[in-house]
């Protein structure tokens, strides 16, 4: 039976500019707001939007992801016929290769897909905060009766020159594609979501393999081929959040976000649509006597027992008494030791933060930054971390790592 | 633990002692009642059989039981779903004319034929309204190394105030234990002594030949009560064990102790001690992580995660999703999922269940002595 639509998830990016946070896990696997992983949305997306199929392509670090995804039971993708598939690169008869590109992955993959014999393929990117409704963005794909569209975001117009553009008429059309320009003719930034029609997929796909030249990617190479056919190519509209979390400030910052639903326009408390996630399965969090805890996100296996503002609290996080976590991103099984102060930063998981160390600190105008801790590292008691700091080995106590 | 000759499969009594919460299981029975902030009764035994690779498991529901088989699901939560064992859930085969079982003799005599198919030599059996991480194995192990015919759990403890005024209630008998170098000497029904005792967990060791045969015999002869009708009258002729149970042991036994017990979880020594040897497996909800409000003002409480609270809670348990509205005051109270505490209300001393809503600027408050039960979907 076919499906009219799979999904084709890439997650083979490194992250290299979150440093000391995907040392040792690609970026889709990064931990996020509270309790879930960067990968729970696109995932969750694709079940909310009745996409029962969807390949993930890795290459990066795969151990923790693909452990995560496991048979995709918590996302209801453990299916009979589809459901979710890890996708590595993997060694052919002939010509076995890394994935060169992100048209590459997709390429190498023309089996899999082919399996699921569907009309429509969606590529997505498995390094973005949002919730969207893939299911409209087919509706409109079919209304046109397009072969390739992309969802798109209005930016302003100053910021333009940082994303891809699409440039397009006034029904939608795209007439020209503009990566990173000096000159911006346009202010719909590519979300690097793409719907295409299997067929011209495929087509553009198997082209651009033979091509030499090419680089394999897709908005490098398949997107211009496109254009330069003239396909009929069009350029959704999407107005809701979204966020690149592709670099320490903008993960801390959409961190930061979750906080505040009532303005950033990110609302996890949506029972119509979940973000769902493998849960930590520890029993609820507690707050102490004395503890203080204010505008902050907790969840299961924590315990609080010092001060807790504007930060969030992954599982199991532990904060003892007369420590101090503000404006700070705190991921899962940390523990904060007494007199710590914390702020402005991001702990990665298991951490331990000794007594009366500083990690991080508040803006100011001479000196601004998110601190990072990379994963199970120790800083020692009476200890510094300046808020420029991206720290991957353990600091001795009373050292100071700026 | 690989195929072997001690490998056992469990047999859960659901509906034991539900006499001595009338109210919580109006609308469900004892495994399903919530525990914990996030747990429900049941999840401590089945977990604890699971840690102990025990996955073929009888569960053997009498009545209210939609509550439970919507918890258990196929038992995955539990990592039961297998195809050779898993979870398997017996209601009471009814005919006509014939009531369905009181005991746990009847209870066990519908299962005759599934136990006799099956092929784990040893048999647990346990009622839920104990919450233990109990290791199973420890128990097997020593019922195999003293050569019990039947091993029983105890644990030294007063005898609940709550079910020594139950005596009448058939549905609700208690043991306590005489032992003499490990064997148990006598069984007491329903004792009124004061002061510590050996008193029963009612959980069992022993081969499932020896239950099959055991039960075999006393159903034909119409008995009931496995303890009162089979062992204590063969104290002699079979050789029962006790097994001393020092972990942490919560029990249900009415209204008051399920307020206590799960207020006694906000110390950290009791709840590590409750927590910390395996994970106690649950129904997922995909909650979000609970969010605290500017304003939002917190001492001593268990929080399960998709809770909103912009009020003060003190001294709480708080189940999943509860929302404490702008200045509510909620002190002393266990919050079931999904309560809605609106603004400006106070209350104390309360055990609400699911869905219920307090309204805006009410007050309502119980006593320690005596914790005000609000039933399922209420509004006050």
């Amino acid at each position: 039976m076919a499906k009219e639509m799979i999904a084709m998830l890439l997650a083979g990016g490194q992250g290299s500019r979150l440093y000391a946070l995907t040392e040792k896990l690609a970026k889709p696997a990064v931990p996020f707001g509270g309790k879930y992983r960067i990968i729970d949305f696109p995932l969750s997306n694709c079940v909310n939007s009745g996409i029962d199929t969807v390949g993930i392509l890795t290459q990066y670090q795969p151990l923790v992801l693909n452990e995560y995804i496991g048979n995709g039971q918590p996302w209801d993708l453990d299916r009979l016929y589809g459901g979710v598939h890890v996708l590595p690169p993997y060694q052919k008869a002939s010509g076995s290769d890394w994935y060169k590109g992100t048209a590459n992955a997709i390429y190498q993959n023309i089996s899999f897909i082919e399996r699921y014999d569907p009309q429509y393929v969606i590529i997505l990117s498995g390094d973005q905060i949002c919730k969207q409704d893939y299911s409209d963005f087919l509706k409109f794909h079919k209304e046109k009766n397009a072969e390739f569209s992309v969802a798109v975001m209005e930016v302003p117009w100053e910021e333009a020159s940082r994303f891809g553009l699409m440039v397009a008429d006034e029904d939608d059309k795209i007439t020209e594609f503009q990566e990173k320009p000096k000159n911006p003719k346009s202010n719909l930034a590519s979300m690097g979501i793409y719907i295409f029609n299997w067929d011209i997929l495929k087509k553009y796909l198997e082209e651009d393999e033979a091509d030499p030249n090419s680089e394999n990617d897709f908005g490098n190479n398949i997107i211009p081929n496109l254009l330069k056919d003239s396909r009929r190519m069009y350029a959704y509209h999407f107005d809701g959040y979204w966020k690149d979390v592709g670099t320490i400030s903008s993960l801390w910052e959409a961190n930061m976000e979750i906080l505040d639903p009532e303005h950033s326009g990110i609302n996890l408390f949506d029972e119509d649509w979940k973000i769902y996630s493998r849960n930590s399965g520890m029993t609820g969090h507690k707050i102490s006597a004395g503890a203080v805890v204010e505008n902050s996100m907790i969840t299961d296996g924590c315990r609080v027992k010092g001060e807790v503002k504007h930060s969030i609290l992954f599982a199991g996080v532990r904060v003892e008494e007369g420590a101090v976590v503000e404006d700070a991103v705190i991921m899962g099984g940390t523990v904060i030791k007494s007199g710590a102060v914390v702020k402005h930063c991001i702990v990665a998981e298991n951490v331990t933060i000794g007594e009366n160390a500083v990690v991080g600190a508040m803006p100011t105008e001479e000196e601004n930054g998110v601190a990072t801790i990379g994963e199970g590292v120790t800083i020692g008691d009476n200890a510094k971390v300046g808020p420029k700091a991206m720290v991957r080995k353990n600091v001795e106590g009373g050292e100071v790592e700026c | 633990m690989l195929n072997s000759n001690t490998s056992a499969l469990g047999i859960v009594f659901p509906n034991s002692y539900d006499a001595l919460v009338p109210d919580l299981v109006n609308v469900r029975l004892m495994a399903s009642i919530p525990f914990a902030s996030r747990y429900r009764l049941i999840d401590f035994i089945l977990s604890s059989m699971a840690h102990c690779d025990i996955d073929n498991i009888a569960v053997m529901v009498n009545n209210n039981y939609h509550s439970l088989m919507d918890h258990l699901g196929s038992g995955r939560e539990w990592d039961l779903v297998r195809k050779n064992g898993g979870l398997h859930i017996f209601p009471p085969f009814v005919e006509k004319g014939v009531k369905p079982y009181v005991g746990r003799v009847g209870a066990v005599a519908s299962i005759l034929g599934f136990l006799r198919s099956q092929k784990e030599k040893y048999v647990v059996m346990t009622d839920t309204n104990i919450v233990v991480n109990f290791d199973f194995n420890a128990m097997i192990k020593a019922h195999i190394e003293s050569g019990a015919d039947v091993t029983v759990a105890y644990n030294e403890q007063e005898l609940p105030e709550s079910m020594m005024k139950n005596e009448d209630n058939g549905l609700a008998y208690y043991y306590t234990l005489n032992i003499e170098d490990g064997r148990i000497t006598q069984i007491h029904v329903n004792s009124k002594k004061t002061g510590i005792q050996n008193m029963s967990m009612n959980m069992f060791v022993l081969e499932r030949e020896l239950l099959i045969d055991l039960i075999n015999t006393a159903s034909v002869r119409g008995q009931v009560y496995f303890e009162r009708d089979v062992l204590l009258p063969q104290l002699s002729k079979l050789n029962i064990q006790a097994y001393k149970y020092d972990g942490y042991v919560a029990r249900i036994c009415d209204m008051k102790s399920y307020f206590e017990e799960n207020m006694k979880l906000l110390d950290d020594h009791n709840l590590d001690a409750l927590f910390s040897s395996q994970q106690i497996y649950t129904k997922i909800r995909d909650d979000n992580p609970t969010r605290y409000i500017e304003g939002a003002k917190v001492q001593n409480v268990m929080v399960a995660d998709g809770c909103v609270i912009e009020g003060e809670v003190e001294d709480s348990i708080l189940f999943r999703g509860v929302k404490v509205a702008k200045g509510a005051k909620v002190k002393n109270c266990i919050l079931m999922q999904d309560a809605v505490i609106e603004a400006g209300a106070d209350i104390e001393y309360l055990i609400m269940d699911k869905n219920v809503t307090v309204s805006a600027g009410k007050s309502m408050k119980g006593t320690d002595t005596f914790p005000v039960y609000i039933g399922k979907h209420q509004t006050v």
